[in-house]
């Protein structure tokens, strides 16, 4: 499936590339999107109690 | 000029449309009839789907030449990896859940003959397991060759940080959050998204960019499917068609009167002059405001049926015969909604009882994999090539219904039944996959080892909580039988190999009894750590009890404490640093000396911190502290859905009575191989490895684990 592109800094890149092979990411990729998701999830909304019921019905797991 | 100059534009747009859609060809995406969360399920019109269809077969004619070239180019390059591999084919079979022990005692009595064959001419050894022991988990350690920081999968939950509510772990499906709204109608603008909680790469992703193929079927957390050089079809949280994790439903000419059902719904009937005329109830429909639920009305006939049936089931125009404690096969339901949208699932129902009330059982509604409306294998089409060889088969993540069978609405038999059957067409798969993968790599795991031993360990202890008033006789060998149907198993993949083949037989964990629960939310209020609105417990769900601004640490998931840090959880009120060591040193220490007096001793092994076993980007977001429970403990079933009780211990008295959430080092895997092991054991974030080394490929450095060696034929 295509991805989406964002233009970013070269400068930008070639620390997203060293530094997401010193945390331990599998690639920059991961890196910029697990950064990205992180400050999402700041301003998205969580999902309602009756969503998150519903989707956990059934689960083994849990009463 | 001008008209040189406009002809030259117009090869420019020609040449960029061709090569556009040749590049769409080349990595088409999946045409998708209906995907999307429960009730906010997005739907394209088959208008659509039909118009995709020929779009992309006149584009394919037109760009083969194009094809051609990467198809050679792609074949060239598996041939040079093949050439370093040390081995034609890898078939791993795993056994979700086979205990060691289990099959240690069995293997004692003669029972297991291929296994034991496995273990004289090949290997036998335990497999570390994963922290916690649980399927998300371990089979995520399995994929990806790395630890939970790297990985992400923690627990089947994880809370959200803001509402501090239980989410699933693995995957999120999210509706489309723009819609166009015309009175009630509400149109989404956009696909739903549905990501994988899994994050690090898989082995079989590495496999493919080396060129090798691989048929990965029903490995737990690959929903939804990742793109890679192979096929796929994904498992463990693939929800049915409500969006849910498994709704059955259960329909009753009984007085009411009981509890609401977790895990189904009770849709009360009447039988009128020898028929019962009810529906099935489907996902909302996402067109129409508020989503309300689509229902397809059915009959059920007692009289007139077809001779050797005991009922006829009427349903989409046309008739099925029913027959005592017998499931059907799989009925498509097409459920239509707002706008002409209709969506297809399937289902199995089977009738219990006539006399002296009537009682029917409906399985979940499951993605149709010959028209799947969600993404449930890759490619996308590879679902609908099973469905259409093979039969149709369950696409649910946990396509066992234990709460059919923890409500009763299944008794044992019944349930058996129904696990049989999925079991069944995974084997078809299977063997079909070994059949047609003769180089690279097959993976296949079956699921009814695990099921099965969570809701049958109970006949195995006498004394078990969860025997009381239950049946102890009739299904005494269950287990006993379960092991030898995996030797069979066992014994006709190992007829279906070649001496180039190396074969893995794995378990993620194994199992233990499941005896007594522990509210850990209870012993964290009782300890002063979690503080409740109104100082005593409500027996509320999902934290309502909670007063956030005075707790430091609250329990999620099977074994999962968090702690209320500040910046990181929305309410949080431990100070990042120095106290946040402080808070979990304390509980861990407490926690340690956790006795159950009337359950017979100490409830925990090991509390582990996860910055001292963990490492990678996403420690940050995993539970501080896992809780190593003693085997016969495990978090209680309020506990999970975050209920604060009085009581810190419960017996446990569901049928759900084996269990696998404890200290991971009692609950170790197996791990047999056709051929002998240089180790004395193996981890299960070796096994990658262990195949990248097999097929000549540098194992990348963001894994943890190392190739075990294997010894040549």
């Amino acid at each position: 499936m295509f991805c989406s592109r964002v233009k970013i800094d070269r400068a930008l890149l070639r620390k997203i590339r060293m530094y997401s092979k010193i945390a331990g990411y599998s690639s920059p990729s991961e890196f910029v999107t697990h950064a990205l998701e992180k400050e999402i999830a700041i301003l998205e909304e969580a999902d309602s109690e009756e969503e998150i019921k519903k989707k956990l019905q059934g689960l083994g797991y849990i009463d | 000029m001008e008209g040189a100059s406009a002809v030259s534009d117009r090869r420019a747009v020609v040449v960029a449309v061709s090569l556009a859609a040749a590049l769409f060809l080349l990595d088409p995406p999946p045409v998708q009839a209906y995907i999307g969360p429960g009730a906010g399920f997005a739907f394209v019109s088959s208008f659509f789907v039909v118009f995709a269809a020929m779009l992309l077969a006149a584009l394919k004619l037109l760009t083969w030449p194009v094809r051609g070239l990467f198809r050679l180019a792609r074949g060239l390059r598996s041939r040079r990896a093949l050439a370093r591999a040390r081995v034609r084919r890898v078939v791993i079979l795993g056994l979700d859940g086979q205990d060691p022990e289990v099959t240690d005692s069995f293997l004692a009595e003669g029972i297991l003959p291929n296994f034991a064959r496995l273990r004289e001419e090949g290997s036998y050894v335990r497999l570390r397991t994963s922290f916690p022991a649980e399927s998300p988990v371990a089979w995520s350690c399995f994929q990806t060759g790395s630890n939970p920081g790297r990985h992400r999968v923690f627990d089947f939950l994880v809370p959200n940080r803001k509402s501090y509510l239980p989410e699933l772990c693995s995957a999120r499906v999210s509706a489309s959050p723009r819609a166009l709204r015309i009175g009630k109608l509400r149109l989404p603008l956009g696909r739903p998204s549905i990501d994988l909680g899994r994050k690090g790469e898989s082995f079989w992703k590495v496999l493919g960019e080396h060129g090798v193929f691989s048929t990965i079927l029903r490995v737990p957390i690959t929903f939804p499917p990742e793109k890679f050089r192979g096929v796929m079809l994904s498992a463990m949280c693939v929800p049915d068609l409500k969006g849910s994790q498994g709704t059955f439903s259960f329909y009753s000419s009984e007085p009411e009167g009981a509890q609401p059902y977790t895990g189904g719904i009770r849709i009360p009937v009447k039988v009128e002059g020898g028929v019962v005329r009810t529906y099935v109830s489907g996902p909302g429909d996402p067109i129409v405001e508020g989503s309300p639920e689509m229902r397809l009305p059915f009959e059920v006939r007692l009289a007139g049926r077809e001779e050797g049936a005991d009922a006829e089931l009427a349903i989409g125009g046309r008739a099925y015969p029913l027959r005592l404690g017998e499931f059907t096969p799989w009925i498509e339901l097409r459920f239509r909604g707002g706008l002409g949208i209709s969506v297809r699932g399937i289902a199995r129902f089977y009738l219990k009882r006539i006399e002296p009330h009537f009682q029917l059982y409906m399985t979940p509604i499951n993605v149709d994999p010959e028209r799947p409306a969600l993404p449930v294998s890759h490619p996308f089409t590879y679902a609908v090539y099973l469905a259409k060889t093979l039969g149709r088969f369950s696409t649910l993540g946990l396509a066992e219904d234990t709460w059919g069978l923890n409500e009763r609405v299944l008794d044992e038999g019944a349930f058996l039944k129904l696990a049989w059957l999925v079991h069944e067409e995974r084997e078809r798969m299977f063997f079909d996959a070994i059949e047609k993968t003769r180089r690279g790599l097959v993976v296949c795991v079956f699921d009814i080892t695990d099921r099965m031993q969570h809701m049958f360990w109970r006949y195995r202890e006498d004394g078990h909580p969860a025997n009381a008033g239950k049946d102890m006789e009739g299904h005494r060998d269950a287990l006993r039988d379960l092991y030898r149907r995996m030797d069979d198993l066992l014994g006709r993949t190992l007829a279906a190999l070649d001496d180039d083949t190396v074969l893995m037989v794995m378990s993620d964990h194994g199992f233990k009894s499941f005896r007594r629960g522990v509210n850990l939310n209870t012993w964290l209020w009782r300890n002063g750590f979690l503080v409740l609105k109104e100082g005593e417990p409500t027996g509320a769900r999902w934290y309502r009890d909670v007063d956030w601004s005075r707790t430091r640490a609250f329990a999620v998931g099977i074994g999962g404490v968090y702690l209320n840090v500040r910046g990181r959880e929305a309410k949080g009120i431990v100070e990042p640093g120095e106290q946040e060591r402080q808070v979990k040193r304390e509980i861990a220490e407490k926690l340690s000396e956790l006795r159950d007096e009337d359950g017979g001793g100490d409830a925990v092994a090991a509390v582990y911190d996860t910055r001292e076993i963990y490492r990678g980007p996403y420690v940050r977001e995993a539970p501080d502290l896992l809780v190593g429970f003693r085997p016969g403990w495990r978090a209680s079933w309020d506990c999970a859905v975050g209920v604060v009780t009085e009581q810190v211990f419960e017996d446990n008295t569901r049928s759900w009575s084996g269990d696998h959430c404890v200290n991971p080092p009692d609950v170790p895997g197996v791990f047999f191989c056709n051929r002998k092991l240089g180790a004395d054991g193996i981890g299960i974030m070796d096994v990658g490895p262990t195949v990248l080394n097999l097929f000549g490929i540098e194992v990348p450095r963001h894994f943890d684990g190392k190739p075990v060696p294997v010894e040549g034929r």
